[in-house]
C-alpha cells in the first residue's frame, strides 16, 4: 500500500508538482497519464527519491517519510521497498545480462550467488530472455534491453514496480513484446505505477487511471470512467488528441 | 631503480589522483578549490620542478619541524630516493586525476539512478558501477600517463639517483662511448614501452567486450 500526501517539488522557479496526493492499494495497477511536462515523470522519482520533494509525506507499506527532512536510512528504506524500470533501460553496460539482474540482490539484499542466479534466470526466463544470459546490453535489441531492464525490478520482490515511459524510446515493433511482459507481470497481481503514453495498453491494464496536467491531479477513476466519459473538460481534450480511435469505441 | 620509481609515482599518483577527482566532480567546498588549485598548479609547472621544490624545499621544512618540537632527527637521513617518489607521485596525481575525472563523468547518469533504483548505496553504485566503467574508459590514457611517466624518471638523475640514464652516463664516462651507451639506454626505454602498450592492448580487449557493438 503506498500514500502521497500533498507532495510538491520545484526546480528552480518552475513549480512541477503542487501538491500531490496519491494512494495506491496492493496489487493495483495505476496509470498516470498526462502531457509532457504535467509532472508526472517527477511524481514517480519522487516515490524513490531519486527527487527530492521538497515536501509532503511518502508512505510506502507502513513506512513513512517526511519529505522535508528524509535521513538516509529512510531514502534506502524506500529504494529497498521499490524497483523502477526506466525509459532509456539504463541497464549496467559492463555486467551481462545475468549479472545485471543479480547485482541488486546479492549487494542490496544479501543473497548468495548461488541462490541469487538461480532467481536471477528464473526471473529472465520468464520475460523470455533465458538464452541471453551472458550477452551484454550492447549486443540486445531495445525491447530485450527493456526486458532485462524488467527483471532487474521484478527480482527484487519489490512493494512495488515503478515505470517512468517504458516504451517510449522503442522501435514501435519493439513496443509490443515489452507490453505483453508488463501485461503478463501485472496479471500476476504485481503492485505498479506505470507512467505511459500507450493509450491502448492503459486501458487494457490499468485498475485505476490518474490524469494530471500542470502539476495537479486532474481527474482520476477507474480507466472506463476516463477513458470513456471523463468529467473534466481538459481531460477529454488531452484524450481527443492522443486517441482519436476510442471516439469509435462504443 | 627506474621501475621502482615508475612504480611507485603511479601508485601514489593514483592514491592521490582518486580523492582529487571526487571532489572536484562532486563539488565539495573548500577541498574542490584545493584540488583544483593542486591540479592547475602541478600541470602548469615542469615536472623537473617538482623534483627540485620538493628535493631542496621538503628537506628545510622537515629540519624545521623537527627543530621546533625537538626530535633527535634530519632529513639528511632520509634516502634521497624518496623525495623522488613524493615529487613524481604528485606530478602523476595531476595527471591521473584529469584522467581519471573524464573517464567518471563519462559514465551516464541513468546507471547511478539505476543503481540506486535497485537500493545500492552511493559508495556501492562508486564502486561496483561507476569506476569499473570509468577505468574502462580512462585505460588508454592513463597506459600513455604511465609511459610518461616511465620516461620521465629519466629526471631523477639531477638529484643524484642511477636510474637507466644514469647508469648510461655512468658507464659512458668511464670508457667515452656516451653514444652507445645512450643507445642501449633507449632500447631499453623503447622495450619498457612496448611492453606497457601490449598489456594495455591484452586488457582492452579483455575489459572492452561489452562495449562490442550488437543490434542496437
Amino acid at each position: 500500500m503506498i500514500r502521497v500526501r500533498n507532495i510538491t517539488k520545484k526546480f528552480g522557479k518552475q513549480e512541477v508538482l503542487k501538491g500531490i496526493d496519491l494512494s495506491v492499494e496492493q496489487g493495483e495497477v495505476v496509470v498516470i497519464l498526462g502531457p509532457s511536462g504535467s509532472g508526472k515523470t517527477t511524481l514517480l522519482r519522487c516515490l524513490n527519491f531519486l527527487e527530492k520533494p521538497d515536501s509532503g509525506e511518502v508512505e510506502i507499506s507502513g513506512y513513512q517519510v517526511d519529505c522535508k527532512r528524509p535521513g538516509k536510512q529512510d531514502i534506502q528504506t524506500l529504494r529497498r521497498k521499490t524497483a523502477m524500470v526506466f525509459q532509456h533501460y539504463n541497464l549496467f553496460k559492463h555486467k551481462t545480462v545475468l549479472e545485471n539482474v543479480m547485482e541488486g540482490l546479492v549487494i542490496v539484499q544479501g543473497f548468495g550467488k548461488v541462490e541469487a542466479r538461480e532467481k536471477s534466470v528464473q526471473v529472465l526466463e520468464k520475460v523470455g530472455l533465458g538464452d541471453k544470459l551472458d550477452m551484454y546490453p550492447s549486443q540486445l535489441s531495445g525491447g530485450q534491453q527493456q526486458r532485462v531492464g524488467i527483471a532487474r525490478a521484478l527480482a527484487l520482490e519489490p512493494e512495488v514496480i515503478l515505470f517512468d515511459e517504458p516504451t517510449s524510446a522503442l522501435d514501435p515493433e519493439l513496443v509490443g513484446e515489452v507490453l505483453s511482459v508488463i501485461r503478463r507481470i501485472a496479471a500476476e497481481g504485481i503492485t505498479m505505477i506505470v507512467v505511459t503514453h500507450e493509450m491502448g495498453f492503459a486501458r487494457d491494464v490499468s485498475s485505476h487511471v490518474v490524469f494530471m496536467d500542470g502539476g495537479v491531479v486532474v481527474e482520476e477513476g477507474k480507466p472506463n470512467e476516463i477513458f470513456r466519459s471523463p468529467k473534466e473538460e481538459r481531460t477529454r481534450q488531452f484524450l481527443s488528441r492522443i486517441t482519436p480511435e476510442l471516439t469509435y469505441d462504443i | 631503480m627506474t621501475l621502482l620509481i615508475t612504480a611507485v609515482s603511479l601508485i601514489g599518483g593514483f592514491i592521490i589522483a582518486l580523492p582529487v577527482a571526487l571532489v572536484r566532480i562532486h563539488r565539495v567546498p573548500v577541498l574542490r578549490q584545493l584540488a583544483s588549485a593542486y591540479v592547475t598548479v602541478i600541470r602548469g609547472t615542469p615536472m623537473l620542478m617538482h623534483l627540485f621544490l620538493i628535493y631542496y624545499g621538503l628537506p628545510i621544512l622537515i629540519d624545521a619541524l623537527a627543530r621546533k618540537f625537538g626530535f633527535d632527527f634530519t632529513a639528511a637521513s632520509i634516502p634521497i630516493v624518496y623525495f623522488v617518489f613524493i615529487a613524481f607521485s604528485l606530478t602523476a596525481g595531476a595527471y591521473m586525476s584529469e584522467v581519471i575525472r573524464s573517464g567518471i563523468q563519462a559514465v551516464d547518469r541513468g546507471q547511478v539512478e539505476a543503481a540506486y533504483s535497485v537500493g545500492m548505496t552511493p559508495i556501492q553504485t562508486f564502486r561496483r558501477i561507476i569506476l569499473p566503467q570509468a577505468l574502462a574508459v580512462s585505460l588508454l590514457n592513463l597506459s600513455s600517463e604511465v609511459i610518461g611517466m616511465l620516461h620521465g624518471t629519466t629526471l631523477a638523475f639531477t638529484v643524484s639517483i642511477t636510474e637507466i640514464n644514469a647508469r648510461a652516463n655512468i658507464i659512458a664516462s668511464t670508457n667515452w662511448k656516451f653514444f652507445e651507451a645512450y643507445i642501449a639506454a633507449a632500447l631499453m626505454f623503447w622495450g619498457l614501452t612496448v611492453i606497457i602498450e601490449r598489456v594495455t592492448a591484452r586488457i582492452e580487449r579483455k575489459i572492452n567486450t561489452f562495449n562490442r557493438g550488437g543490434v542496437a
